[in-house]
């Protein structure tokens, strides 16, 4: 008996990690937010929680010999009539009810999963130029003179063009952020501007949501190709601006 | 002494502690400290000097305080008072709710210290000689409140008429102005949509309403309804019956809610109606969307009055319908006079569009959200109100990429539109039929299978034309799949089959056992 109660709770311990551990340590990590496992990968997850377990507790005969002991008896022995018509109707039941989930009609949105910082191209196209990113470098970061002025003309024009959707905090709130889907990007946290070179920010600021390839959803992004509306200059001066406000360092190797 | 008395001691020690650091931080503010605070985070839409006039300042509706004239919008002194420190603390700790509509002010308790807001207090109080000569004696009294009943409502609402509220805020509280109001800084302003209470500025507790009505919104035409002078003047409780009253007509369905982004199309046995007001519609479950202005391609639009959009839809074995409901403040009829009157500029119709693929997408990839690209097109269904020469239209514009967009042949589509706009609501149905013999560039409605669409609408007494309008990204539209046998057929085979397996095994078992 020690051993099947042993599985039942190892396989409830990680169902429990999955469904409530993992939003919980999202939501510490990004406030605000409850980032559910979706349901399709929660079933392949639990496969390999199920089959891990078994295999855990069957790795010898004798384990084996007592997992299957009280099972056994359940549906063996002939003291145990009225449990065993139990067990057999609250298993029958069970799988009625969760075919029945599975059939009945759901509205619930499909999930859409995209490449948030895809793999950038080798070299881009903009204002009729070509720019080889894998060597591009942002001009005004060398210019150390300059460099407090250069960042305030990009905090101008992050406040003229950005800051509605990634918000006046930079933290991707702007007063628009909750009308678009995809989410603006948020550049306080670790995980965007700060993991990125400056030339990925170059890309990804002049071509905008039609420049990302296939796996970033091009179709969805509300991102403005913004070299429609800004020079290069003003670009940089941004993305300067960008790391400045933040205190992030963009990544160089 | 015990364990007990030296919590209860360290208890008192720590709420003095904080309420003594809160009166200091507050009467000595570091105004030195503000500004460099100021100057990192606030100049961007409050200006170098304070004056409003930021950077960013041309992009915003409502426009950033000035903070040179001293006058704060929402403020909890009595009339005719400066406002409170605490009013500028609180609006600088949680911002503004209901930023929406163009509202930028974000809360700042998260990234700055209690500390560093009081001295942002100090320094922007120290952008005008008001404070150095006037101050707020206090709270304004909240009387004794008044819990909301039946016939408190009643009340308020009679409140609300003798008071005229309703000359600004509309029959029906959805701020449907029959004024062109003007702030004293010139901008124009807005009467609020009482029935959306999540966009109140200044919060929506009763406690918030209550304030808002006393001491009204300086600088604003909203006036102080405890104000002695005043000819409006309503009593304490009368004032607590009108928040009742205002808090009673809130209007939840146009309330966003999080992660819900599926129209659910109910099925309908018979016709679908083309009356707004079919009793049909109570079924259709409501999904309210945010409409953001198009920011996106040239010509970029900033200020948008709108800001979303409810969408029910119905179908029957042939046909489709979305019933679209919006709360506009104006009617916007080119060649009107009253709608000339009220509009910012020339008047242009009102219009809402909704827009598909020409095909349900196999995989996961959709046409562009906006207008379409090469590889996939989109259909959009347009229907624009009409003017005083012209009656309501509907068009049907093919699109596959930005310009590219097309009006069909009326003769090649049979969308059918028809809206109605009554005491600040527009409410607008699009029809068509679920198949067409056009499978090619054409969506095919396909119950069960979740299909993109994206809203579209331009307020014509905004300025909105053309590029000029509000819209949403891809969201989806669900006809909710006949639910067929299989929902009873599947789960009794199952259990069946899990029985008659669970003998066999425990037969299997019991053979076992008995060796």
């Amino acid at each position: 008996m020690k051993k099947l109660i042993q599985a039942v709770i190892l396989i409830l311990v990680f169902y429990l990690i999955l469904k409530v551990g993992i939003p919980a340590l999202g939501s510490f990590l990004h406030h605000g937010t409850w980032p559910v496992v979706p349901t399709a990968l929660m079933r392949i997850y639990m496969f390999f929680v199920v089959a891990g377990v078994l295999l855990y507790l069957t790795f010898n005969e004798e384990s084996a010999k007592e997992l299957g002991k009280p099972i056994k008896e359940i549906y063996g022995s002939p003291e145990k009539g009225g449990l065993r018509m139990i067990v057999i109707a609250i298993i029958a039941l069970f799988g009625g009810y969760v075919t029945y989930q599975n059939v009945k009609p759901s509205f619930e949105a499909p999930i859409e999963l995209r490449s948030i910082h895809p793999a950038p191209p080798s070299s881009v196209e903009m204002w009729g130029k070509t720019y080889n990113l894998m060597t591009l470098t942002n001009p005004f970061r060398a210019d150390k003179a300059n460099y407090e002025k250069n960042a305030k003309e990009g905090g101008i024009v992050f406040f003229k063009n950005c800051f509605y959707c990634h918000g006046d905090k930079l933290d991707g709130k702007g007063h628009y952020y909750s009308g678009v889907s995809p989410l603006p990007a948020n550049f306080v946290d670790v995980g965007t501007i700060a993991q990125l070179q400056e030339s990925f920010l170059f890309w990804r600021i002049g071509t905008g949501g039609p420049g990302l390839p296939k796996e970033g959803a091009p179709w969805r992004s509300a991102m403005p190709i913004w070299q429609h509306f800004l020079s290069e200059e003003e670009i940089w001066k941004v993305i300067l601006f960008l790391y400045d406000y933040t205190g992030h360092s963009p990544r160089t190797f | 002494m015990g364990k007990k008395g030296f919590k209860l001691i360290l208890g008192v020690l720590f709420t003095v502690i904080f309420i003594y650091s809160s009166v200091v931080f507050a009467e000595q503010g570091d105004k030195d400290n503000g500004k460099k605070i100021y100057e990192k985070k606030c100049w961007w839409c409050h200006g170098e000097k304070g004056e409003g006039n930021g950077p960013a300042a041309e992009f915003l509706n409502p426009p950033p305080r000035d903070f040179t004239l001293g006058v704060y919008k929402y403020k909890s002194s009595p009339p005719g008072q400066v406002a409170r420190d605490e009013d500028i603390f609180r609006i600088i700790s949680d911002g503004m709710p209901g930023t929406m509509l163009g509202t930028a002010m974000p809360a700042w308790k998260d990234v700055l210290s209690e500390k560093d807001r009081w001295d942002l207090v100090a320094y922007v109080k120290s952008m005008t000689d008001l404070f150095q000569t006037e101050k707020a004696s206090g709270e304004i009294s909240l009387g004794s409140a008044v819990s909301s009943s039946e016939e408190s409502i009643n009340k308020g609402k009679e409140a609300f008429k003798k008071a005229k509220c309703f000359e600004c805020h509309g029959e029906n509280g959805k701020g449907d102005a029959i004024k062109k109001l003007k702030d004293d800084w010139g901008f124009r302003v807005w009467p609020r949509n009482l029935t959306k209470p999540w966009t109140f500025r200044a919060g929506s507790e009763p406690k918030d309403i209550f304030t808002r009505v006393s001491v009204g919104i300086p600088g604003t035409p909203m006036p102080a309804f405890a104000d002695p002078k005043s000819e409006t003047k309503l009593t304490d409780e009368e004032r607590w019956h009108v928040v009742n009253y205002v808090k009673s007509i809130a209007d939840d369905t146009k309330k966003l809610k999080e992660g819900e982004i599926v129209v659910k199309a109910k099925y309908v046995e018979g016709n679908l109606s083309e009356d707004v007001h079919a009793p049909e519609w109570n079924n259709a479950p409501p999904t309210a969307y945010q409409l953001v202005p198009q920011i996106i391609a040239k010509e970029r639009f900033f200020k948008p009055t709108i800001d979303g959009v409810t969408v029910r839809a119905l179908f029957n074995d042939k046909e489709i319908a979305f019933l679209l409901e919006w709360d506009d403040r104006t009617k916007s009829v080119p060649g009107d006079a009253d709608a000339e009157k009220l509009s910012e500029g020339e008047v242009f119709e009102d219009a809402i569009a909704i827009q598909l693929p020409t095909s349900i997408p196999e995989a996961m990839q959709k046409p562009y959200f906006g207008h379409g690209d090469k590889e996939m097109g989109v259909n959009q269904w347009y229907w624009s109100s009409g003017s005083t020469s012209g009656a309501q239209t509907v068009k049907v514009i093919d699109s596959t990429g930005l310009g590219s967009g097309k009006a069909r042949d009326t003769a090649k589509t049979d969308v059918k539109g028809k809206g109605e706009y009554k005491a600040g609501v527009w409410r607008v149905i699009l029809k068509r039929s679920l198949t067409t013999a056009n499978a090619k560039d054409e969506l095919q409605f396909e119950a069960g299978k979740f299909i993109p669409i994206g809203v579209a609408s331009w307020d014509g007494s905004n300025g909105e034309k053309g590029s000029k309008h509000t819209m949403t990204t891809w969201y989806w539209v669900l006809l909710e799949p006949k639910a067929g046998s299989k929902v009873y057929t599947y789960p009794a085979a199952a259990i069946i089959v899990l029985v008659v397996g669970q003998l066999w095994f425990a037969r299997g078992m019991r053979k076992e056992y008995e060796k």
